[in-house]
């Protein structure tokens, strides 16, 4: 009966095909490590974030008089409205470490090189939707630095030339934040989910289009591959066990880590708080952006410093393979780079002072100077290692990858 | 290189764990406190802050009922709510012109207060035991100056080490009430998370024995 049920829906639609095509023949490279679990955990992520999302509407007041109240009254008297409302304030949390990993893992093992272009700009553009996604949120609970932090990020676009304060108005759709800016963060809060969903089925479509990277850096296309299911389906399930373990944890005994006190305070736009902080997974950013004294300019360094990111598959002319495994050089630039927005989120953490200016703007010299320098040390350092003698097997790998390159260029 | 990635995310956590736990400690030296969650304690605080703190400040997330799920029996409920309905909120007698005039502004809702602080419980606890008696002969608490509030336990009157044991009891209480106040379901939470943690990590770990075996597949390939 099943076996009929199914030919007649292949008949109509591809749904064997489909399921062997992107599962069970799927090719996978059999050597992938855990780095590369993150992937599929940034989508259950996503998925908590939409499910949780979705109750939380249900009982959330989008108004000026209404949300901070709304909010308490999910957390209070909502049946499991405080796990449902503190599942979403962590998985945002959530969603940023997981994310931040998986680009880290990219830009490690040169994930973003031929061919896998386009997964990377994809990854961008869906990384500055979750960012706008997560800075409109952030307003809803209507708490002190909910209102504050907005108030700061939207006047921000005040530094755009001669249509600045229009720009300010027009975001805000009044004079200051106010209910008119809640409604309509929370009407595209609601709706920057589900384009993030479209963006990341175009994101899969290019992954089975070029297939995954992998730790050695060589292409497997043929050799040593595995189909996706049920190796790593088991793999990302159990990568899912021990994320929610994680998760749980700070749901259930530490969920106000990742909630500025100030927020269980009600939006007070009279009294502006000691200290504007943005939500953590903002501070590189804002580090870069309070690192240069002029509005404009901080503006603009804090945009490149985001979207920077986009031109690793430019910037980095190496053409040797297994990113950082066999490069030495861009190993310790990689390193540098993770201590580098490490001492950016620190300095964005703190008051500005004379000592953390500095040391703000020595640090945000570096972020940039690393993408800048990355064209000419890759260069080097490919011509170095090859006078220096590269395994037979890696020169026979670059040799390969031109070839393909190649051909692909004849394509296209 | 594996263990050079994993400890640069060490590093990230220990970084932003020390850096978030530096966020609120200003220049107030907190005293740090364990908050006794007993229904006893709860009982004590929640007198103490209706007899006291309600004089001037409300508590507008909490109604009498809550007091019931809270642990109160309904004879205790009752003896606090006088005339009141169940449904009502714990609201302050004073009107808010009187304490606009003797205060020049409405004393802030304590439902939050243990959450809309850094080290919420703490930061109460020093707060209402710091009171001192100034040089100049005025009351006024070295730790938060100029706060508005007075010595509402009576820290500088009572300093007898007896009578000071019993007042610091009181501050104990008052937090233990108002810290259940700021999230009355933390212990539901902290009851339901045991059984969910526990549930995760038998599945996970029967996920890694699965994983174990269809990867044991390969072995003989």
């Amino acid at each position: 009966m099943a076996g009929r049920i199914i030919d007649w829906i292949d008949q109509r639609f591809p749904l064997t095909k489909f399921i062997k095509h992107e599962l069970t023949e799927y090719p996978t490279p059999r050597n992938l490590s855990y780095w590369w679990n993150f992937g599929s955990l940034a989508g259950i992520v996503l998925v908590i974030q939409i499910v949780s999302g979705i109750f939380l509407a249900m009982h959330y007041k989008p108004d000026a008089l209404m949300a901070f109240d709304s909010v308490e009254h999910i957390m209070r008297n909502v049946n499991y409205g405080w796990l449902i409302r503190y599942m979403h304030s962590t998985g945002a949390s959530a969603f940023f470490i997981v994310i931040y990993i998986h680009m880290a893992r990219t830009l490690f093992y040169g994930s973003y090189r031929a061919p896998r272009e386009l997964m990377w700009w994809t990854g961008q553009v869906l990384l500055l939707m979750l960012m706008a996604t997560a800075f409109m949120g952030y307003l809803l609970p209507w708490g002190q630095m909910s209102y504050w932090g907005a108030q700061v990020i939207t006047s921000l676009f005040g530094a755009t030339p001669f249509i600045g304060d229009d720009v300010v108005r027009w975001l805000r759709g009044d004079f200051v934040v106010g209910d008119a800016t809640l409604t309509r963060f929370f009407a595209l809060h609601y709706l920057f989910p589900f384009l993030i969903v479209g963006m990341v089925v175009i994101h899969l479509v290019a992954l089975h289009m070029v297939k995954s990277s992998n730790p050695s850096g060589i292409n497997l296309a043929d050799k040593d591959n595995i189909p996706f299911h049920p190796y790593y389906t088991i793999k990302d399930l159990f990568g899912f066990g021990v994320f929610f373990i994680v998760f749980a944890y700070f749901v259930f005994y530490s969920p106000n880590t990742f909630i500025e006190a100030d927020n269980y305070e009600p939006a007070n736009p009279l009294k502006t708080p000691p200290h504007i902080v943005p939500e953590w997974y903002f501070l590189p950013f804002y580090a870069i952006l309070r690192a240069i004294p002029d509005l404009l300019g901080g503006v603009v360094a804090m945009g490149v410093s985001v979207v920077i990111f986009a031109l690793m598959p430019f910037l980095d002319r190496s053409k040797i393979p297994g990113g950082a495994k066999y490069r030495p050089i861009y190993r310790i630039m990689f390193a540098l780079f993770v201590i580098d927005i490490l001492v950016l989120s620190y300095v964005g953490l703190k008051p500005p002072s004379g000592t953390l200016v500095i040391v703000g703007q020595v640090a945000t010299f570096v972020y940039f100077a690393l993408f800048t320098l990355l064209p000419f040390i890759s260069r080097w350092e490919e011509r170095w290692l090859r006078k220096k003698g590269l395994p037979p097997e890696v020169e026979e790998l670059i040799r390969q990858e031109e070839e393909e390159a190649a051909k692909r260029g004849r394509r296209a | 290189m594996k263990q050079v990635i994993v400890s640069f995310f060490i590093v990230v956590l220990g970084v932003f764990v020390s850096a978030s736990s530096q966020a609120g400690t200003t220049e107030v030296a907190l005293k740090p406190i364990k908050v006794d969650r007993s229904l006893d304690s709860l009982r004590r605080g929640a007198q103490v802050v209706f007899d006291t703190c309600m004089r001037c400040h409300s508590l507008r997330y909490i109604t009498y009922r809550d007091l019931l799920d809270m642990g109160l029996s309904k004879d205790e409920v009752d003896a606090l709510r006088g005339d009141r309905g169940m449904g009502e909120y714990l609201q302050t007698t004073m009107p808010p012109a009187a304490a606009k005039f003797h205060f020049g502004m409405l004393p802030p809702d304590l439902s939050l207060m243990a959450k809309a602080r850094k080290n919420g419980p703490s930061y109460i606890y020093t707060l209402l035991t710091s009171y001192e008696e100034m040089s100049n002969g005025k009351i006024d608490n070295p730790v938060f100056p100029g706060i508005r509030m007075p010595d509402i336990l009576n820290v500088t009157v009572e300093t007898a080490p007896e009578e000071r044991a019993v007042v610091e009891q009181k501050a104990r209480d008052v937090v233990a009430f108002l810290e259940w106040a700021a999230d009355p379901r933390a212990q539901e939470r902290r009851e339901l998370g045991a059984y969910v943690l526990a549930y995760l990590v038998i599945l996970t770990a029967l996920l890694y024995w699965r994983k174990r075996k269809i990867w044991s597949r390969l072995d003989d390939a």
